[in-house]
């Protein structure tokens, strides 16, 4: 194979194995940003079930 | 303190890559063969490995749920399947980007791939049952049952769909070749990084697992609450 | 022994009350016949290259209208309670659930075989050239398809989506089966040999049937609990 298609294959090469690298950490870092938003929507609410209860046990 | 625990995981898992990165884009020479797109595999094959291995786990959790009836073990199985669901999303996608340079299409359907699309598609199910169902033990019961049912089905899975032709590459892994297929610092390198994705998914499954802990918790305030209101009313 | 008596009682009570509406037979039925319908549409009947995918097209109606079918299995219990009544008597989970598959079996098997003579006339295909051995293929396919159905009609029996759920969950987890079952039907219909290669198929069917209903009778009492 000619210097000029090997020298472009190993650039399609690197290209495509960055693509790769992306991607795996793309998908990995949604889930993690996902988690993120679960948590601090989950702290919230039980911050309010919490007081929620509390207002509903001090009438008693 | 679990919480330090958990981000020291992360934290340590995280310089880990970082130091195995720099060795594969750095120090590592490109293969014979394929050029620089090899190095993939060092991400492909661990999250393969951690994908299956969640299934197994969140088999035994299941079981131990069900012989046991703590719900600990629920929320240990389903944040332990959800993050081997999102890793084996990973196997498969960095697999088809590979695939398109070494054999110039996205996909084929070799048993490998085809045996990890099915498995994703069952425990995809799992999430989705888990998210029909509203009452904890009921959820957690259930979930056990399709986790049992799914598992021994992947490794039926597995085995069937292994008589079809295969095209993807065959084992590299010293242990299953006995050594000769790769070069031992690529295969020490694949080690290496299965710890590292290995330790960032315990970290993962820790924090999914205190969520479901809170999740159930709030769920548990709530029907408190209501008692409560209807006592006073 | 107790169990296969009481799952026998089950299944006669399934198909006697299929029997008098045959509702889920009707329904499968006509759907399975409009499927086929529309197949030879996508696939021209009397290309040659159909014939050679005719056990796909036939394991694929199966499975589609099999869900009708597994669908009403429980749920037909859900009203005035019958569910709870079933759950509550001395019938063991185990028999009612192998009762229940049963009488999927059977309904399938109706289902099948009415499938069977309308493919033939579409798509002109002598199927009757092997039946002992078809006829056998059908009965250990159906058998898995019937339980893998059966639990997860009970699993999705109380949920809002069910009619959803179970097709989404019943589907990948049954490809094995289905893929052995295309194969050897491919087999049979173009009057195949039986190889050494086709045995091992025989034997993921085998494996299947043992291992889903090992684990159906085991996991019952867990899913039909109240």
């Amino acid at each position: 194979m000619d210097p000029h298609t090997l020298a472009l294959m190993y650039a399609r090469n690197f290209m495509f194995m960055f693509y790769g690298f992306s991607a795996a950490w793309l998908i990995v870092a949604v889930y993690v940003i996902s988690l993120a938003r679960r948590g601090a929507r989950l702290k919230k609410e039980l911050d309010d079930v919490r007081r929620l209860t509390d207002s509903a046990d001090s009438p008693l | 303190m679990r919480e330090k625990f958990v981000v020291g995981l992360a934290a340590a898992a995280g310089l880990l890559l970082a130091f195995d990165l720099y060795r594969i884009l750095l120090v590592l020479p490109d293969e014979a063969m394929q050029g620089a797109i090899y190095r993939i595999m060092f991400f492909h094959i661990p999250a393969a490995l951690t994908g299956f291995t969640g299934y197994f786990v969140a088999l035994i959790l299941s079981v131990l749920y069900l012989s046991s009836g703590n719900l600990k073990y629920d929320s240990l199985a389903a944040s332990v399947t959800e993050v081997a669901l999102v890793f084996s999303c990973v196997n498969i996608v960095t697999g088809s980007i590979w695939a398109r340079v070494i054999w110039g299409i996205w996909w084929t359907w070799d048993y490998r791939l085809t045996s990890t699309l099915i498995s994703i598609l069952i425990y995809a199910g799992y999430l989705m049952l888990r998210r029909a169902i509203d009452e904890p033990t009921q959820r957690a019961r259930l979930s056990a049952a399709l986790s049992i049912f799914g598992c021994v089905d992947v490794v039926i899975i597995w085995k069937s769909i292994e008589w079809f032709r295969t095209q993807h590459p065959g084992p590299v892994l010293s242990i299953r070749t006995g050594g000769g297929n790769i070069d031992p610092a690529m295969e020490h390198m694949i080690y290496y990084n299965l710890l590292a994705i290995l330790m960032l998914a315990t970290a993962l499954v820790l924090v999914r697992t205190r969520q479901e802990d809170i999740s159930r918790e709030i769920d548990s305030l709530r029907r408190t609450a209501n008692a409560a209101e209807r006592n006073i009313a | 022994m107790r169990t296969i008596r009481q799952s026998l009682q089950v299944a006669r009570k399934d198909l006697a009350v299929e029997l008098r509406t045959k509702e889920s037979l009707n329904a499968a039925g006509a759907f399975a016949i409009v499927i086929l319908l529309l197949f030879s549409f996508a696939f021209d009947p009397a290309a040659e290259e159909t014939k050679e995918i005719a056990g796909g097209l036939l394991w694929l109606v199966f499975a589609f209208a099999g869900a009708l079918v597994f669908n009403r299995g429980f749920a037909r219990e859900l009203p005035n309670e019958c569910l709870d009544a079933l759950l509550s008597s001395p019938l063991s989970p185990a028999s009612l659930l192998m009762g229940k598959a049963s009488a999927n079996f059977i309904m399938l098997l109706v289902v099948e075989a009415l499938s069977l003579l309308v493919f033939g006339i579409f798509y002109n295909m002598r199927w009757w050239l092997r039946p002992w051995e078809l006829a056998g293929i059908f009965a250990l396919a159906t058998w898995g398809i019937s339980v893998v159905g059966a639990v997860f009609g009970a699993l999705t029996v109380n949920l809002r989506l069910r009619e959803l759920m179970l097709p989404v969950l019943i589907y990948p987890l049954l490809i094995p089966l289905l893929m052995s079952a295309i194969v050897l039907t491919n087999t049979l219909l173009a009057n195949g040999a039986m190889t050494a290669d086709q045995l091992i198929w025989v034997r993921v069917l085998g494996v299947f049937d043992v291992v889903f209903t090992a684990l159906a009778v085991a996991l019952a009492e867990t899913i039909l609990v109240n």
